[in-house]
């Protein structure tokens, strides 16, 4: 997997290392450094429950130079808030459309659900959209 | 009073047979006439629809002066859904000038189901304030406005019922409503629940209505169970029993039709036996040409002569 | 409350094209209860527009600003620094927030964000109904507290119409039938005999049929 995101990434070449915004729920992921070793550019906002994925704090990622922003919460029926993950993801495919809209493509938003300490469900999503945006380049609003 | 002929009909005491026929999709006089050539023998008045399920046609009130023309008492469907109550009015008039003199008063099907959803509707007043208003022009010559008329139209009035819609305990003191209003003669909606439009017609038997008012029973025979299939599940407030559907899908294709039009005699035998009923208001949609021989195997052919 | 709607963004895009500095104004009253057009919405829209626009190549100054009303020109006036900044007012506001706005900045074009859409009320999270046509003469009371003008499809004065079934509206299966409730609701007053009454035709002349409404109240006018 590792080996075939280098490939991608190679492939679009000219160095392209793509910056990710991960806004992930303290409950879902402990420790962040285990996504270090992902070969991107990770900048993290740690957040107290997946309630607090704000629509906006998305586009801003995005305007503040991401090539994708991804939202780690916990699965369904495990909120320790009861339904901050589930809003979450309403509101990453809420905005995922206005992505779309927009014409820099959903795909630069994922919301993943990580069982706590899952650490490497956490690098499998990363890795996952470290792919994607390979495929599609760099922001080009950023 | 009124020179309708389906009004003498019906208080002669005789058991009278209406018939519906939808206008063209278009100006084509030559459809008018040949759906009303089709008829005139076999029913005492004809039902022009008013845009029916909101697709725009020919209008009703040109279709039935073409009908009068030919020597068929025309039955002026009129929706509050198009017109307000001034262009209703004046409608009246212009109708009633042109030799129309009965009028069916509906709230029409709702423009979303038709052909130019986008339309803006009216509803300035409803199908019973519509009843009213001309029971008025007839007994007091006054407009809606209290304006004493030159010449103020004389027409039967009719309206449309629904035995099959909900809240079933309203509806026959909706029906009693509508009597007060001004209706003189009510056509239903499609009996295929035979069972739930007689528990109806006990109940307005019960209260007066039906020495009150003619009750036409609404009949519409099957083509085919697709047909069937989509009454039930598609048309709002109709009510087809499951036994009704088995019986048409029970039969092969080809033979469909057949069923269905025997089916149909039997539930008009079943509704003229019902105290009250005074008569059954054909629906053969855009299957006119079996009207004839629909109204000879019931056994109501040739209709009574009127003066 | 007032409930509308945003527009969708690439007509918003388009409205806006012409303008290389933006403000979009939000209210704090409706729009933000129905989540049109409050202060998380305000800054939603400012975002997507600054991406959109800059995805294409084209660079766009989107500021934003949330008023508390903008159908109250005391509230209207603190945006006049940041109008003055502007070429144009995106408004979040209803249709009646616009035009006010647009009233006091007569040099500005004022552009709407959101399509205003009814008087309703929030039913249950997330999902808003309309309960009043504003038709000027209530008659509430003759309907058992349930609205027939803005809750049955038809306006019907003497429902229901033989296309209800089972409690819906023959219009949508997500349409209660009005006179469904109506009926039910004065059963449950044991006043089923007020159904029984001839239900004449309405005066439209307080409503919007009678041309642009005016309310006079001499008593605040010095």
């Amino acid at each position: 997997m590792a080996l075939s995101v280098a490939k991608a990434i190679s492939a679009k070449g000219k160095g392209f290392k793509p910056r990710i915004t991960v806004f992930h729920c303290v409950s879902a992921l402990t420790d962040a450094s285990v996504l270090d070793s992902s070969g991107c550019d990770i900048q993290v906002v740690k957040m107290p429950c997946g309630i607090a994925t704000r629509e906006v704090f998305l586009l801003r990622a995005l305007e503040s130079g991401a090539d994708a922003v991804v939202a780690l919460v916990c699965p369904e029926g495990q909120c320790r808030h009861l339904q901050g993950n589930i809003r979450a993801a309403k509101r990453v495919a809420r905005m995922k459309k206005l992505v779309d809209e927009i014409g820099l493509d959903g795909r630069r938003l994922n919301l993943f659900n990580i069982s706590r300490g899952d650490a490497q469900a956490a690098e499998r999503a990363i890795k996952q959209t470290a792919s994607d945006v390979a495929s599609l380049g760099p922001n080009p609003a950023a | 009073m009124s020179g309708s002929r389906l009004q003498q009909i019906l208080s002669r005491g005789e058991f009278a047979v209406t018939a519906e026929a939808g206008p063209p999709r278009g100006a084509n006089l030559e459809a008018v006439r040949r759906k009303g050539a089709l008829l005139k023998d076999y029913v005492d008045a004809v039902n022009v629809t008013d845009n029916q399920t909101a697709i725009v046609r020919m209008c009703s009130m040109a279709a039935c002066a073409h009908l009068h023309q030919m020597g068929i008492d025309p039955v002026l469907q009129m929706v509050t859904r198009d017109r307000n109550r001034i262009a209703l009015q004046s409608d009246l008039m212009g109708a009633y000038s042109l030799g129309i003199r009965n009028v069916l008063c509906l709230s029409g099907d709702h423009q979303t189901f038709g052909s130019q959803p986008d339309a803006m509707n009216v509803f300035d007043i409803d199908s019973m304030n519509l009843a009213h208003a001309v029971k008025t022009m007839r007994d007091e010559g006054k407009d809606m406005s209290g304006f004493s008329l030159d010449a103020a139209p004389q027409f039967f009035v009719g309206a449309a019922e629904n035995p099959f819609g909900d809240p079933f305990e309203y509806r026959v003191m909706r029906l009693a409503k509508k009597v007060a209003a001004g209706a003189d003669f009510i056509q239903t909606q499609c009996v295929f629940d035979v069972k739930r439009f007689k528990d109806w017609m006990r109940q307005a038997h019960e209260q007066g209505l039906t020495e009150k008012v003619h009750i036409l029973a609404g009949i519409t025979p099957l083509k085919s169970a697709r047909m069937a299939k989509y009454m039930a599940t598609k048309v709002p407030g109709m009510r087809v029993p499951e036994q009704v559907l088995k019986r048409i899908e029970g039969v092969p294709k080809e033979k469909a039709a057949e069923e269905g039009l025997k089916m149909c005699l039997e539930t008009i035998q079943e509704v003229r036996a019902i105290s009250g009923v005074h008569g059954i208001h054909i629906m053969a949609v855009e299957w006119e040409e079996k009207v004839p021989e629909l109204v000879k195997a019931a056994g109501l052919y040739p209709r009574p002569k009127v003066a | 409350m007032i409930v509308a709607e945003q527009k969708p963004i690439a007509e918003i895009k388009d409205i806006v094209a012409p303008y290389s500095r933006l403000l979009v104004l939000g209210c704090g009253t409706c729009v933000k209860t129905c989540f049109a057009g409050g202060e998380d919405e305000v800054a939603t829209m400012a975002s997507a527009l600054r991406l959109a626009f800059k995805k294409d190549g084209k660079s766009i100054k989107v500021e934003e600003l949330t008023v508390e009303r903008q159908c109250e020109d005391e509230f209207i006036q603190q945006a006049a620094p940041c109008v003055a900044r502007n070429h144009a007012v995106l408004s979040l506001a209803c249709g009646v927030g616009v035009q006010m706005v647009a009233s006091r900045f007569t040099r500005i074009p004022v552009l709407p964000g959101v399509n205003t859409t009814f008087m309703g009320q929030l039913e249950k999270p997330g999902l808003f109904v309309e309960r009043c046509l504003g038709c000027g003469d209530c008659i509430l009371d003759d309907f058992a507290g349930i609205c027939p003008m803005s809750r049955c499809s038809k306006k019907l004065l003497n429902g229901p119409c033989g296309g209800s079934q089972n409690g819906k509206c023959e219009v949508s299966p997500d349409i209660d039938c009005a006179w469904q409730t109506i009926i039910e609701r004065f059963k449950a007053f044991g006043q089923m005999d007020r159904l029984t009454r001839y239900y004449p035709p309405r005066n439209w002349s307080r409503s919007y049929a009678g041309g642009p409404r005016k309310l006079v109240r001499e008593d605040h006018m010095v």
